[in-house]
């Protein structure tokens, strides 16, 4: 396979985001580029699955070979990333006409973005990780400071940069202190050297932490979340949907690589030494306090992000199960990253729709007697909550399960992870079904403000394509699990 | 090693350090920044005498050239004011950096001694083999940043775009914003309803 043929889904991202700016700087209709971006996206997403099912080569090509792998779990977040970025950029098209935002570089910046996950997520040496993190994260940035004049927007995209460039150098300085310990950047050679016993153990261990902690800031899991709850709600709300969905799935992609390829040996991956134990306590921490500090938020956007980071310590428990039953805990993963960006998509897009211009819903008290004026509005929002709360048939339901199965199979130890991310869930419940009740269930004061609900085309194509692969990933869950297994199959 | 490579090896070696010197201890900042210029040469120097032309070529066009300049430049932009010498006993920040000064040192030192390659036997490179004496030279560098390493180099260049583009995209939101003053009054109502 020619590099050129294996590297096209980046190339038509990347060549199509620079196509967006240019029609943005020589047209004067901005919302068709809504359309254009997402068209450029799914049909990125559509050549990775081709490439994909019409057969991935045996070999990288040799001169991609060290920096990028062309494998089957490249091509299953290639689709992911893709997918969510298309549906963002749609729910960016009517946010951004109703709220007088419109402007075009918002929809390049996203490409771009999506461009670094796609590089993020299919690296497979320390220097195109970093490369593809500070991509997507420079871009993610700029996407949190897009509305300028709001001092919210400004102060979470400082803390986040702050924060952020802070967690890129430890990630950085983790990957030379792991050059040093090896002698190689690229991770199958890391992990080979370790596994033969020629590394500084100790310079590695500590390599080892340090990229935990970058890449734990990176899922926004507890204690290295702080930037979470202000970056999500000062940005603009298809930027916050965005910043769920992908910078999560590649954080977690390259997460897994990095874990599962270079620390794979029986010391650095056992149950009590090594990273399992640190992911597992992390965990442990980022599904207790998201779930009880989201509790307390009056804010919807604000519970989400708690609620986003709840979800990055299921997702972790997966990861940690990788240690023992690799197939079974990746492709658990994989699917709760698919099924998560589907849902979170679905629930935030419900939010854009309940509100128009002046007329948001930010607070739980907006939405107050929202479903009974506004039905049709509020079906997608009961959908997306059931869903994230991981209430069955629905995509969150089988995530879960897939993730504390995996979790049940890889170890007895493991038996207690899987027991208090039950009671999480559990917890997690009241403030999700508390949404439906405000919805349905409660009447505004009077003179308080109102959600009114947006009409918008670009939206509802949103809310309507993610609310059926939720129901789709709930009802026929076998179709995508098998995709996720081909996908983790591949991954050494 | 020939007498003409040692001593050149000695006349940068004592140049750099007698510039770092003056470099902390002046009180005046563009002479501070002079004697940076000074040793960050004789520091070029010194890499041409490892082989490491192109670092030396790097060093003087990346330091001399632009980090220098905007150092004299911002100094410039604020005004030179040399700070008054001051009299009496040494003030806690001097006494806390040449303690820093001496910490660092013992370590390097330690750290080189200790490390030494004879002493551990690391692969040095002899000056007989090729490829040592291409190792840092402009044909090296360049094969390995276009032939093994041209995946990386072509993404950082859409990292590059990204800084650009996003930078214009933050600052030419300011703009945006100011020339629409009806938005703030949206703002408002929103923070209002917070």
């Amino acid at each position: 396979m020619s590099p050129w043929l294996a590297l096209s889904p980046l190339l038509v991202v990347g060549i199509g985001s620079l196509t967006v700016m240019m029609v943005d700087a020589f047209s004067n209709k901005k919302d068709d580029l809504s359309i254009l971006s997402s068209a450029i996206l799914i049909a990125a997403a559509a050549i990775a699955g081709s490439l994909w099912f019409g057969g991935l080569p045996p070999q990288t090509p040799e001169i991609l070979a060290p920096y990028l792998a062309v494998d089957a779990m490249s091509q299953f977040f290639n689709i992911t990333i893709c997918g969510g970025a298309a549906l963002c950029a749609m729910l960016a098209g009517g946010y951004l006409r109703e709220h007088d935002l419109e402007r075009g570089d918002f929809y390049s910046m996203l490409m771009l973005c999506a461009f670094g996950a796609m590089v993020l997520s299919s690296a497979t040496d320390l220097v195109s990780v970093f490369i593809g993190l500070e991509t997507m994260s420079l871009g993610v940035y700029c996407l949190v400071a897009f509305r300028r004049g709001s001092a919210r927007a400004i102060e979470g995209a400082i803390k986040y940069f702050l924060l952020g460039s802070f967690a890129a150098a430890i990630l950085l300085f983790g990957s030379a202190l792991l050059y040093g310990a090896t002698g190689h950047t690229d991770l199958l050679g890391i992990g080979q050297t370790i596994r033969n016993g020629n590394a500084e153990l100790g310079l590695a261990l500590v390599a080892m932490s340090m990229l935990v902690v970058g890449l734990a800031f990176k899922v926004s899991a507890v204690p290295f979340h702080m930037w979470t709850p202000d970056a999500y709600e000062g940005a603009i709300t298809p930027a916050t949907a965005f910043m769920s969905v992908v910078v999560k799935a590649a954080a977690f992609a390259v997460m897994l690589r990095v874990l599962i390829t270079c620390f794979g040996d029986p010391l650095s991956a056992g149950a009590a030494s090594g990273w399992p134990p640190i992911i597992a306590v992390v965990a442990v921490v980022t599904m207790i306090y998201g779930n009880i500090a989201a509790i307390y938020q009056s804010n919807i956007k604000r519970m989400l992000a708690y609620s986003s980071i709840a979800h990055a310590g299921y997702i972790l428990i997966g990861v940690v199960a990788a240690f023992r039953v690799q197939n079974t805990a990746v492709s658990a993963v994989l699917y709760y990253l698919m099924a998560y960006t589907v849902s979170n998509v679905l629930a935030f897009g419900s939010l854009i729709v309940m509100g128009t211009r002046g007329k948001e819903a930010v607070t739980f008290d907006d939405l107050a007697g929202a479903g009974k004026r506004h039905p049709m509005a509020a079906l997608p929002f009961i959908i997306g909550m059931l869903s994230l709360m991981g209430f069955p048939p629905t995509a969150g339901f089988f995530g879960k399960y897939y993730v504390f199965n995996a979790a049940l199979q890889a170890d007895s130890g493991m038996h207690w992870l899987v027991i208090i991310a039950v009671i999480a869930s559990a917890i997690g419940a009241f403030y999700y079904l508390r949404v439906i009740v405000y919805l349905f269930m409660k009447d505004p004061e009077t003179g308080a403000p109102q959600a009114v609900a947006m009409k918008s085309g670009y939206v509802v194509t949103a809310l309507v394509l993610s609310a059926y692969f939720v129901l789709e990933m709930g009802i026929t869950p076998s179709n995508y699990l098998k995709m996720a297994l081909a996908a983790a199959a591949g991954l050494v | 090693m020939s007498i003409a490579a040692i001593s050149f090896f000695f006349v940068c070696g004592a140049v750099a350090i007698a510039s770092a010197l003056i470099t902390v201890t002046q009180n005046n900042p563009i002479r501070a920044a002079f004697s940076l210029l000074a040793h960050i040469i004789a520091l070029a120097g010194l890499f041409i005498g490892l082989q490491g032309h192109f670092l030396a070529v790097i060093q003087l066009i990346i330091y001399a050239g632009v980090v220098v300049v905007l150092f004299i430049f911002t100094i410039m932009y604020i005004g030179p004011v040399p700070k008054p010498e001051s009299a009496g006993r040494p003030s806690f920040a001097k006494l806390f950096s040449i303690a820093g000064m001496v910490v660092v040192t013992g370590a390097v030192t330690y750290a080189a001694l200790g490390y030494s390659p004879a002493l551990k036997g690391l692969n040095t490179c002899p000056e007989a083999v090729a490829e040592c004496g291409q190792f840092g030279g402009v044909e090296a560098f360049s094969a390995a940043l276009f032939r093994g390493g041209v995946v990386p180099f072509e993404l950082i260049s859409i990292l590059l775009t990204v800084a650009v583009v996003g930078a214009i995209m933050v600052a030419r939101g300011r703009l945006i914003y100011r020339e629409k003053p009806r938005r703030k009054k949206q703002e408002l109502s929103i923070e209002n309803n917070r």
